[in-house]
């Protein structure tokens, strides 16, 4: 069993992340407000781990030990976990995360988590003050603005590489046509076929009246 | 000449009636510097301790907390928001010059209201019978000058169903950690306290109290002895303190 002083010092240290990140929400510490006093349960299966987080006023308590009432409870992994409470077109059933008890807290709390925006050139303007704080922030704006786009663009942009630059495959206009010529190419193959099983059958049958005349 | 009954006083045998006496002056020394000192001793672990012992007491809006020894109110603090404005936590403490600091600086933080300081004896708690849902005796207990009258005291004044939470410092777990621990508690220990505190006596006290503290187990019988039942406790920073809990059947 795990020491209960390094647990307590990762609920503390959790709770402290947390609660120093909605400092700098109003909108986000506003809606949690009308939560409180609910709980939702995490029973993290990898890594294992349980714990519970509070409601308390404009703030979230994590208890490692809470034997309060527990409005939701949720088992599963916390990658899935990350992912349903960010991804809008997450669903639990999908995530193989499973829920107890009220499903509109996690709804809430769903909504809460993709519509958070914290302000983080607040602390910064603390320490630093308002105009370094504020060209700081500025950089790193412009800096996060190259490489999200960058990184929407990086898979277009190597496919690119490999079939114009490279040559390795080809462009996908010419595969395309390719493909299509295939489709075609199949086609004509499989009525030229039932063409010539047509005329033979013809053939047979001529073949079978010649014979049946001669007969007579 | 009649024997005079003795008790521990650190490793010094002390005249049973002298013990509270000679307790309280040490803690009228360190009382000023004692969060400083906490935070210092402990490296701020002590407040991963209280933690523990506040999720352990399963506290709740409305209830009634009795915070013995509670110094300068840090577990009290915790309470008084979780109870609410329909709860009530009393902070009591012997020392008068404890509970001063301890009032003083809860009202600084803004807590009032829900809170009252009590100067008082945890042998004899001047507390109606059944009267709290939860009592805790942080750091405290080692203190006490008769522990098992201190047991019952608080047995008596508990609600039936009601738990103690006793955090107090007990018997490391592994040999090494235990010569780690006293070549810190009686050299490194005093000197802290001569330095931030100008009190090395004072320190080294608190070091010698500690070793004679019963250890886990016997502090576990002593609570079973006293009338509380499912009892059981949780080794912290490998068994330098202990959180026993009891329920008050």
């Amino acid at each position: 069993m795990t020491d209960p002083t390094f647990r307590a010092g990762f609920d503390a240290a959790l709770e402290t992340a947390i609660n120093t990140a909605l400092k700098y929400d109003p909108g986000t510490r506003a809606r949690l407000q009308r939560l409180d006093g609910k709980a939702l349960e995490l029973n993290l299966t990898a890594p294992p781990l349980q714990f519970c987080l509070c409601i308390e006023g404009d703030q979230v308590r994590v208890r490692g030990h809470w034997e309060g009432e527990v409005s939701t409870r949720l088992t599963g992994s916390a990658i899935a976990f990350v992912r349903l409470l960010r991804d809008p077109a997450a669903t639990p059933a999908q995530l193989d995360v499973s829920v107890s008890g009220s499903s509109a807290l996690l709804a809430e709390l769903q909504s809460i988590m993709r519509d958070l925006d914290i302000d983080w050139e607040a602390p910064f303007a603390q320490l630093v003050g308002d105009m370094p704080a504020h060209t700081v922030g500025n950089l790193l704006r412009d800096a996060s603005r190259w490489l999200s786009g960058n990184l929407r663009r990086a898979p277009r942009a190597a496919a690119e590489a490999v079939s114009e630059e490279w040559r390795l495959t080809p462009p996908q206009a010419q595969f395309e046509a390719f493909v299509e010529d295939l489709a075609d190419l199949s086609l004509a193959t499989e009525r030229l076929e039932a063409r010539v099983q047509l005329l033979k059958a013809r053939l047979r049958a001529s073949g079978e009246n010649f014979s049946r005349r001669g007969a007579e | 000449m009649k024997d005079r009954k003795t008790t521990h006083f650190g490793y010094q045998e002390v005249p049973v009636e002298e013990k509270a006496g000679r307790v309280a002056d040490v803690f009228h020394s360190v009382a000023a510097r004692y969060d400083v000192m906490n935070d210092l001793m402990s490296g701020g672990i002590h407040r991963l301790w209280k933690r523990f012992t506040i999720e352990l007491s399963g506290a709740r809006p409305g209830q009634t907390i009795l915070d013995i020894a509670g110094g300068t109110g840090d577990l009290t603090a915790r309470f008084s928001r979780i109870v609410g404005p329909k709860g009530q936590v009393v902070l009591a403490d012997i020392n008068e010059s404890m509970l001063r600091v301890g009032r003083d600086r809860l009202l600084d933080r803004g807590i009032a209201g829900n809170v009252v300081p009590v100067q008082a004896d945890a042998q004899y708690l001047p507390f109606p019978d059944n009267t709290f849902d939860c009592i805790t005796i942080a750091f405290g207990l080692r203190n006490v000058t008769d522990k098992d009258l201190a047991l019952r005291s608080m047995l008596r004044v508990l609600k039936p169903g009601g738990r103690l939470l006793v955090l107090e410092f007990s018997k490391p777990q592994s040999r090494l950690l235990e010569k780690v621990y006293d070549q810190y508690s009686f050299r490194l220990l005093p000197f802290m306290g001569k330095l931030v505190a100008n009190d090395a006596d004072s320190y080294r006290y608190l070091a010698e109290s500690i070793r004679m503290h019963p250890d886990q187990e016997t502090l576990k019988q002593m609570m079973v002895d006293a009338g509380f039942v499912d009892c059981e406790f949780h080794n912290m920073t490998g068994g330098i303190v202990a959180l026993h809990k009891g329920l008050k059947p």
